[in-house]
């Protein structure tokens, strides 16, 4: 027996070295072809259009689509490894409003042609642009829009939808001291992107203004919204597990009904009519979001978008796919495939009006108010800066920085990156 | 005394499964539950509605399913190239730096050691260079050959140990009867390595089961991603699906968890010493 | 002469493998930390010497991380030598399925640090994870507890996290060295009258030093390079960041790669300087 398996051993250990040379030329031939009409498209898995739709636009442009399919964290992490080497990691990528400006310094994004008309319908491809130049175009849509849980709001007697920061605050308080809801007011405040862009938000539809012309922060404007998230946090309107869970659980509080009042993704237009991811269904009214004096005049967008690498060697095929992306046509398709909200305001309108997207509220209306708080676009130094801020909030919500301080700690190092240019 | 002492064994015995599978067991419940009732507040402990909902969508072929289960292939067939290659070249060079004499080879064995400590991320972008000038990207040959070079000096000290334990007379024996090196090597060491090769190939199953950032930085079309990655793709972002992440990192655990099984016996009598009788 | 060259023939494919896979690249990485080289700044990338280190020196970012570092790597030597020599004790005694519980035991290895760390998410959750169920559902505590909300904590969680991954090996070489000695050694020592405790202190104990070695050398590289568990628990912040997050944070995320290459050699550093102190320890031999 022993014998048996020592010889077995033996001769697989021996033509394994043999093997191996082979297996090497085997590969070596493989992954360097390319075919001319053939492009690259990496994107996460809410992007990718099914097989019928790219069959499509095979048959119509002659052009054949590889997806590569990636998660949208590792997307970044690609894409720079990549460009660090001199390479394309694909023709088409997908392009996060964050990622522009970075993007656009390191000079990886190939600029596109758009009429004036698409622009006019597109709000958020002013995100996407840069010193006049479009860089990618969103095909994503999503902007802050407010939501309240209708249901709990009566219950602790409110009946009117909240106009102003103070009327949210107000009623927050009442469903608290009522008993109704524990922890009304669903934030993030976890060390993570979406903390910044709350801020963000908060301070841009309070007083419509986060940074001034020479990218540092308003101070006025900022710490009102700290004090804002701070008084939340000791008056514990917000659940104490908000400041270490991720963004999206804090965001998830409104449909599992542990939350009355959010401002967050349009994507809980539809959560909140799914029974599967919500337990409050028809409970929740998509409204406009909240400002100083009455409800805030702009939101904030925070789109995703397709743009063509620099490094690509198929440019004119990659643009012509981008452009079929994000035509108004395809938008009702992706919209009835992935649930991608459209970007295009004809296309979201038409959709709504068709009933295609249900429970809809300001949705629209929302939609017509966005604008960028970035006065000169995207920063190049945004990662580092976001960093900064998330982190202070989050050390704000642990008790260990006041208001004033956590400003303090995120403007010195804003101060210091926007200098840096 | 005797009943004590099986009793304190017991005893060890559920701490020891409790604390090894209580993770997994939770990660299942979790798999069952629904999604709303995840972060419900209640201390509860088993979901009051269960749903297969998870298992279905893995199993039933949908596009999730499909790519965890081409990871889980593809993590396979990762494992089956390291091993082909750093197999053979572990036990020569193990033969070489405990059986041989010649310059160098303190030095060279101590500099191989070394290298055990140099963190991923110090070599990656370099690598990602080289694969992109010679064009080795998604490719799973080249692929092992990275994880190769990272388990090599582990794998080759095991192995040079279990070496030291063959008694040398054997060695001159063979020689006396006129017997090459090469020979020696394959009719005396190899017979009597299989459990130290087989331990060193459970290692190295395991390990590269684990790999993460070399493969999404190298290979991670969807041709080559290994389960790993695929996973991790279930949780970015706006769409976290906790129930099918949980269900998809129990799923992950059944192939290395089997060949462990199977294979028990050798997990640890290659590193046992004295093993080998002359 | 041939003779001479057969050894180093046998060993061309390590050294090749070896040179273009690790020793190129670390003498490439070596080359951009003195550069300053910001992926951003694509036409101003220039020699700038040991100005990246010198600034990472400078900064208190730096020395947080670096305790964080240290604090990681004892608590996680400390609990994955002890608990995986007790485990490798217990796993030594015979029973009729001991060849099950071997396996059953390997299973926290068979998981990918990322997907652990989730595993563990779910049970140190800041609301109602599995922890704060039990504690809450025994009556210990009222509130949930927060985990993740404290630097100490936080690092603690991590540790748990991966002493439970780096167990299984350290039990696995350590019950290869407890089974390594031989069984005359123990009877002679039972002739002898000698008692457990001595048994171990005298026999047991010292002939296991070695394998215990190669564990605490493999455990010491895993704690050094903990970095997804640190990241699917806490994501990217202050908090709870180590070397490895801040080198990641410095090169993919702010695309700073003069600086993150120079971050990634500090923490080779660090561990080479282990790592020499481990090398003469593996180094020696063992008599029965």
């Amino acid at each position: 027996m022993r014998k048996k398996l020592v010889s077995l051993l033996l001769v697989t250990a021996m033509s394994v070295t043999a093997l191996a040379g082979c297996g090497s030329k085997a590969d070596g031939t493989e992954g360097s072809k390319k075919e001319a009409q053939s492009i690259t498209f990496m994107a996460p898995d809410w992007a990718v259009p099914t097989d019928e739709q790219l069959d499509e636009f095979t048959k119509e442009t002659g052009i054949e689509v590889v997806v590569n399919e990636v998660g949208w964290d590792d997307i970044r992490e690609k894409m720079v490894t990549a460009a660090a080497g001199g390479q394309a990691v694909a023709d088409v990528v997908e392009v996060d409003w964050s990622w522009v400006g970075e993007f656009y310094a390191a000079d990886w994004l190939e600029p596109l042609e758009v009429s004036d008309e698409v622009k006019a319908d597109m709000p958020t491809l002013e995100t996407f642009t840069k010193d006049g130049k479009v860089l990618a175009i969103p095909y994503a849509n999503d902007y802050r829009l407010s939501y309240y849980n209708t249901e709990q709001f009566e219950k602790a007697g409110i009946t009117e939808e909240p106009q102003t920061w103070e009327d949210v605050l107000e009623a927050c308080r009442t469903l608290k001291s009522t008993g109704t809801v524990e922890h009304p007011f669903a934030i993030a405040l976890n060390a993570e992107e979406k903390t910044t862009t709350c801020l963000m938000w908060l301070a841009y539809t309070m007083n419509g203004v986060v940074y001034n012309e020479d990218g540092t922060l308003n101070e006025e404007s900022v710490t009102e919204a700290l004090k804002y998230m701070e008084t939340l946090i000791q008056e514990e309107l917000v659940d104490p597990a908000d400041k270490t869970s991720s963004g999206m659980d804090a965001y998830k509080r409104l449909t599992g009904g542990s939350a009355s009042f959010l401002t967050g993704p349009t994507s809980f237009v539809s959560r909140s009519t799914n029974p599967e991811e919500c337990s409050v269904v028809g409970q929740i009214t998509p409204i406009l979001t909240p400002g100083k004096e009455g409800k805030s005049e702009v939101t904030m967008a925070l789109p995703e978008a397709l743009g063509v690498t620099k490094f690509s060697k198929n440019k004119e095929a990659a643009k012509k796919f981008v452009e079929w992306y994000t035509s108004a046509d395809m938008q009702k398709k992706l919209n009835e495939t992935n649930s991608a909200i459209p970007t295009r305001n004809s296309v979201l309108e038409e959709l709504i009006n068709d009933d295609k997207i249900q429970n809809a509220g300001a949705m629209l209306e929302e939609a017509k108010l966005i604008s960028s708080p970035f006065p000169d676009g995207i920063p190049s130094y945004y990662a580092e800066m976001s960093n900064a801020m998330y982190n202070a909030i989050n050390k704000m919500a642990l008790g260990e920085l006041t208001a004033e301080e956590a400003f303090k700690e995120m403007d010195t190092k804003i101060t210091e990156l926007a200098g840096q240019k | 005394m005797k009943w004590l002492k099986k009793a304190g064994y017991v005893l060890c015995l559920l701490v020891f499964l409790l604390l090894t599978l209580g993770p997994f067991v939770w990660a299942f419940i979790l798999s069952i539950t629904p999604e709303h009732a995840m972060l419900a507040k209640s201390t509860a402990l088993l979901p009051e509605v269960v749903t297969w909902k998870n298992y279905l969508e893995l199993f039933g072929g949908s596009r999730k399913g499909q790519l965890l289960f081409a990871g889980i292939a593809n993590s396979l067939k990762a494992v089956g190239m390291t091993l082909l290659v750093g197999i053979p070249i572990c036990l020569m060079s193990a033969y070489t730096l405990s059986r041989m004499e010649f310059k160098g080879r303190k030095f060279i064995r101590n500099l191989l050691l070394i290298t055990m400590v140099i963190p991923v991320m110090a070599t990656i972008i370099p690598l990602f260079r080289i694969f992109v000038a010679r064009q080795l990207l998604d490719n799973v040959f080249w692929l092992s050959l990275v994880y190769v070079s990272s388990y090599l000096p582990m794998i080759t000290w095991l192995m040079s140990n279990y070496f030291s334990t063959i008694p040398k007379e054997l060695e001159e024996a063979a020689v006396i009867d006129g017997c090459g090196r090469l020979a020696v090597f394959m009719r005396i060491f190899l017979p009597i390595s299989y459990p130290i090769i087989l331990s060193a190939a459970l290692i190295i199953f395991l390990n590269t089961w684990n790999q993460f950032q070399i493969p999404l930085i190298l290979a991670s079309s969807v041709g080559t991603k290994p389960v790993a990655i695929v996973v991790s793709e279930f949780m970015t972002k706006d769409s976290i699906q906790y129930g099918l992440t949980a269900a998809a990192g129990i799923i992950t655990v059944i192939p290395p968890a089997i060949t462990a099984l199977i294979f028990r016996k050798f997990l640890i009598s290659g590193m046992m010493r004295g093993s080998v009788k002359g | 002469m041939k003779k001479k060259i057969l050894p180093y023939l046998l060993l061309t494919p390590m050294i090749l493998i070896m040179g273009v896979l690790v020793f190129y690249p670390i003498a490439a990485t070596f080359s951009y930390s003195l550069k300053y080289w910001k992926l951003t700044a694509p036409n101003d990338i220039h020699f700038i010497g040991f100005d990246n280190y010198i600034n990472i020196l400078k900064s208190e970012s730096f020395w947080y991380s670096l305790q964080n570092t240290v604090f990681l790597l004892v608590l996680i030597l400390f609990g994955t030598t002890i608990l995986g020599v007790l485990l490798s004790l217990f796993l030594n005694i015979e029973v009729k399925f001991s060849g099950v519980l071997l396996a059953v035991a390997v299973l926290p290895w068979a998981l990918p640090p990322y997907v652990n760390g989730i595993l563990w998410r779910f049970i140190f959750y800041p609301g109602y994870g599995l922890m704060n169920k039990l504690l809450i559902g025994m009556g210990m505590v009222d509130q949930p507890v927060e985990w993740l909300n404290s630097r100490w904590t936080l690092l603690f969680v991590v540790s748990i996290v991966v002493i439970w991954r780096s167990i299984p090996f350290m039990a696995l070489v350590c019950l290869a060295g407890r089974q390594s000695i031989p069984h005359e050694l123990y009877e002679a020592a039972k002739i002898d009258g000698a008692n457990v405790p001595n048994i171990f202190r005298r026999i047991t104990f010292p002939l296991m030093l070695p394998f215990i070695g190669i564990g605490v050398t493999s455990t010491s590289v895993t704690a050094i390079n903990v970095f997804d568990e640190i990241v699917a628990l806490s994501g990217y912040s202050d908090l709870g960041k180590n070397i490895l997050v801040e080198s990641y944070l410095t090169t993919f995320s702010f695309l700073d790669f003069g600086k993150g290459s120079a971050v990634t050699y500090l923490v080779m550093f660090l561990a080479a300087i282990l790592g020499i102190f481990y090398l003469r320890s593996l180094n020696k031999e063992v008599e029965y």
